[in-house]
């Protein structure tokens, strides 16, 4: 191992304006040579990588992301094997017993994008873990699960929202804002584009299952293809809908539920005979309007009307949501009942559903008190609707059960109990094809 | 030795909706659902025979009190001598209700309205003996007593209030003999006040989980605590130690009641099933699953002269009262 293995590395990484020497640089002074010899090992067993780091190893293990924009690779690619090569780099240094693990991200100078002509100073912040507060070893978890996300996106060739990166773990990222900016150093650290990370902003409506759209240009967007779900076209878009399949359509609140009904057992059940649309939350008219074609029987869709489900959590947002969908959104009143569903029918979560994890340590952890907001909102919904409909209304039924019990549910409960979700679609789509 | 209970009668559909209370006077069964009406219906004692025409309809509807609580009615309770009862809606508002002397036909005696906002959401309610004081738990777990004779515009005298440590006090009872309150809330806390004294003599440990029904035993001897711990707790209320515990049901109890002579405990759960349990075995005695609906409500029918039998009566999201009564044995 000498100087031109890393001359080569440079060559490789382009990147001049960051690249230090690593021979020279203050993190390497204290370099012991074992960890040298460490070193070269396990750059030189992985040949045929493009790495694109400089890598030190001293008594912590640091790394430095680099930039990468001359390289050759493909950007994807390249990111993804940069991503591969920090998390053999952190295992090694967990083999062999490192006290410490650092990264190293360039940190955006805040500025407004026509300030860019003096941007040559590049900011870099080392995380390292443990680290000397538990915010920096959050802060490495982060960085380190974002990685790990973005890995699995591009090794699969899935899109993420930036939104389902917060998702995949909320109690570690505890804001959406962190999720965006470290993803943005991310990107900037690897010297390339947040797209190339597979990762875009959250797009509203998903739809999945068994129908096919055409568009007015008479192209056709297939939606079974592919259980991660396609972004809901835009009604204005269409020409009709091929329905033929369609027996239900299955409105859920949350994506988090829309993607794992999608990759469980029952996706061979939605791709046949169904559809399944998230709006991620209160809907967009986007969905409601596609819902609506959807579901409404006339020549474009080929005068089908099949059942909708809605399946939302059952505290009172959830509620407010299966309402926006049935009978319309009080911002958008003017819009009148063109974009309502009035039969859309109410699978769940319902009070009756507390039932099944009661029983299961796991699953009561997912019932929740209600807090004084659930209350006041769910008490100015009864009103509302006691004002406005006949007694023995469902929905005004939840909400008294719901005040009476105390409790409100969130849709992951369902994953408490084993096949919980299938279960629950299975035993409806059977009433339903009876 | 178990005991037999036969369902001896049902009333369907009751309530258009979820019936969320019942209170029992010697002649009568009160109901209280997510409707606004308070249904009445005599129950009067008699045997049943259903060999008889008059025993058709054992348990008549009497009366309506027609749009009581405009956003439906979630706990009920009348006072021991049957003359006063008291509701409270979801809306917070709190009714008082006077039966007549000759006739048993039940009149508004007046409301507490819902004070300012800073005064919490009313919930549980309860009685004493003859109806005088009522006290009320909050959403933020205070506990306040009002002097119903004083009733008057929508307001009445507060003579007592209780703090406890913010929990929504979700069941409350007074003791027969008047001397203790006793409150239960989300948390599992367990209080037990005295009223004499207005402060407070117990904190029980034990439920951990939401508690749902606190009960005092006739005697005022012992208090049953039970809720979504599935347990039922037995205390002795001077020493406030905690003396049995029942365990059998399978899923959250959402009410308790004890029989005139405190011998036997009932129990109501969110699965719809009923339990009766013996004190002096300290064992459940009998279950009747009536159905898979949630049992808001289990109340034993005062024992009369002419019904030999123990009664009771359950009451929940299947809308319907169902009767029992003991079986005979011989």
């Amino acid at each position: 191992m000498d100087n031109a293995d890393f001359d080569d590395l440079d060559h490789l990484l382009g990147g001049d304006e960051m690249l230090y020497d690593p021979f020279e640089g203050p993190l390497t002074s204290s370099m012991p040579p074992e960890s040298n010899e460490y070193q070269s090992m396990s750059l030189t067993s992985n040949p045929g990588e493009p790495i694109g780091l400089a890598v030190d190893i001293s008594n912590e293990l640091t790394r430095q992301l680099c930039s990468s924009e001359r390289l050759s690779f493909g950007p994807k690619t390249d990111v993804k094997a940069k991503i591969e090569a920090i998390f053999d780099e952190m295992l090694d240094a967990l083999l062999h017993k490192q006290d410490q693990l650092s990264l190293t991200l360039k940190v955006r100078r805040r500025q407004r994008a026509q300030q860019h002509s003096t941007a040559n100073e590049v900011r870099e912040k080392q995380i390292t873990f443990p680290g000397k507060t538990p915010e920096e070893a959050w802060r490495f978890s982060v960085v380190v699960r974002i990685l790990e996300l973005v890995h699995v996106a591009l090794r699969d060739d899935v899109v993420l929202s930036k939104r389902d990166i917060y998702y995949r773990d909320p109690a570690l990222f505890g804001s959406q804002a962190y999720v965006d900016r470290y993803i943005d150093d991310i990107a900037y650290t690897f010297g390339t584009t947040r797209s190339a990370l597979n990762i875009t902003a959250a797009a509203k409506g998903l739809i999945v299952g068994a129908a096919v759209f055409c568009r007015k240009d008479g192209s056709l967007i297939e939606v079974r293809n592919d259980n991660r779900g396609v972004l809901v076209p835009p009604l204005a878009d269409l020409l009709s809908a091929d329905l033929t399949n369609v027996k239900w359509v299955l409105v859920v609140e949350k994506e988090a539920t829309f993607r794992s009904i999608a990759s469980s057992p029952f996706w061979k059940v939605l791709s046949s005979r169904g559809i399944a649309i998230t709006a991620k939350g209160y809907p967009d008219i986007a969905s409601r309007d596609l819902l609506n074609f959807l579901v409404t029987p006339t020549i474009r869709n080929g005068f089908a009307s099949p059942t909708v489900y809605g399946l939302m959590d059952f505290d009172p947002d959830g509620i407010a949501i299966m309402s926006t969908y049935r009978e319309g959104s009080i911002a958008l009143a003017h819009e009148g009942e063109t974009l309502c569903v009035p039969q859309m029918k109410w699978l769940g979560l319902r009070s009756e559903h507390i039932l099944l994890v009661q029983d299961t340590t796991h699953g009561s952890q997912g019932l929740l008190r209600l807090t004084d907001r659930d209350r006041k909102k769910a008490r100015e919904m009864l009103q509302d609707y006691l004002a406005s409909s006949a007694t023995g209304d469902e929905i005004a039924s939840e909400l008294q059960r719901m005040l009476m019990l105390n409790v409100k549910a969130e849709l992951q409960l369902l994953d408490a109990i084993p096949n919980g979700i299938e279960r629950l679609l299975e035993t409806a789509v059977a009433v339903n094809e009876a | 030795m178990s005991k037999q209970y036969l369902q001896t009668h049902t009333i369907t559909n009751a309530q258009p909706t979820d019936v969320f209370a019942l209170a029992v006077t010697p002649t009568q069964v009160l109901s209280a659902s997510g409707s606004s009406s308070i249904k009445v219906f005599a129950t009067k004692g008699q045997v049943i025979n259903a060999d008889l025409a008059e025993d058709e309809n054992p348990y008549p509807l009497v009366q309506i009190l027609e749009k009581a609580h405009a956003l439906g009615c979630h706990h009920l309770c009348a006072s021991i001598d049957g003359r006063t009862a008291a509701s409270v809606g979801f809306a917070g508002e709190v009714k008082v209700w006077e039966s007549g002397p000759e006739d048993g036909i039940w009149k508004e005696k007046g409301t507490i309205l819902v004070e300012d906002k800073k005064a919490g959401e009313r919930w549980a309610l309860a009685l004493s003996e003859n109806g005088r004081y009522l006290a009320c738990t909050t959403h933020d777990g205070r506990i306040n007593v009002y002097d119903t004779t004083t009733l008057a515009d929508g307001s009445a005298d507060q003579v007592s209030r209780f703090e406890t440590k913010g929990s929504i006090g979700t069941a409350i009872d007074i003791s027969p003999n008047g001397e203790m309150t006793a409150s239960g809330h989300q948390n599992g806390a367990i209080y037990i006040f005295n009223n004499g004294a207005s402060r407070l003599t117990h904190s029980l440990s034990g439920l951990i989980k939401a508690v749902r029904s606190v009960k005092f035993s006739p005697a005022n001897k012992y208090l049953a605590a039970a809720g979504d711990a599935r347990i039922i707790s037995l205390y002795d209320t001077q020493s406030g130690e905690q003396i049995a515990n029942f365990t059998g049901h399978g899923s959250w109890i959402m009410s308790l009641d004890w029989n005139w002579s405190g011998e036997l405990l009932l129990s109501g759960g969110y699965d719809g099933k009923v339990k009766v349990w013996s004190i002096e075995r300290r064992e459940c005695v009998a279950t009747q699953t009536e159905s898979d609906k949630c049992l808001w409500a289990v109340k034993w029918l005062p024992r009369t002269a002419a019904a030999r039998n123990e009664m009771f009566v359950t009451a929940g999201a299947a809308r319907t009262l169902a009767f029992y009564r003991e079986a005979s044995g011989t």
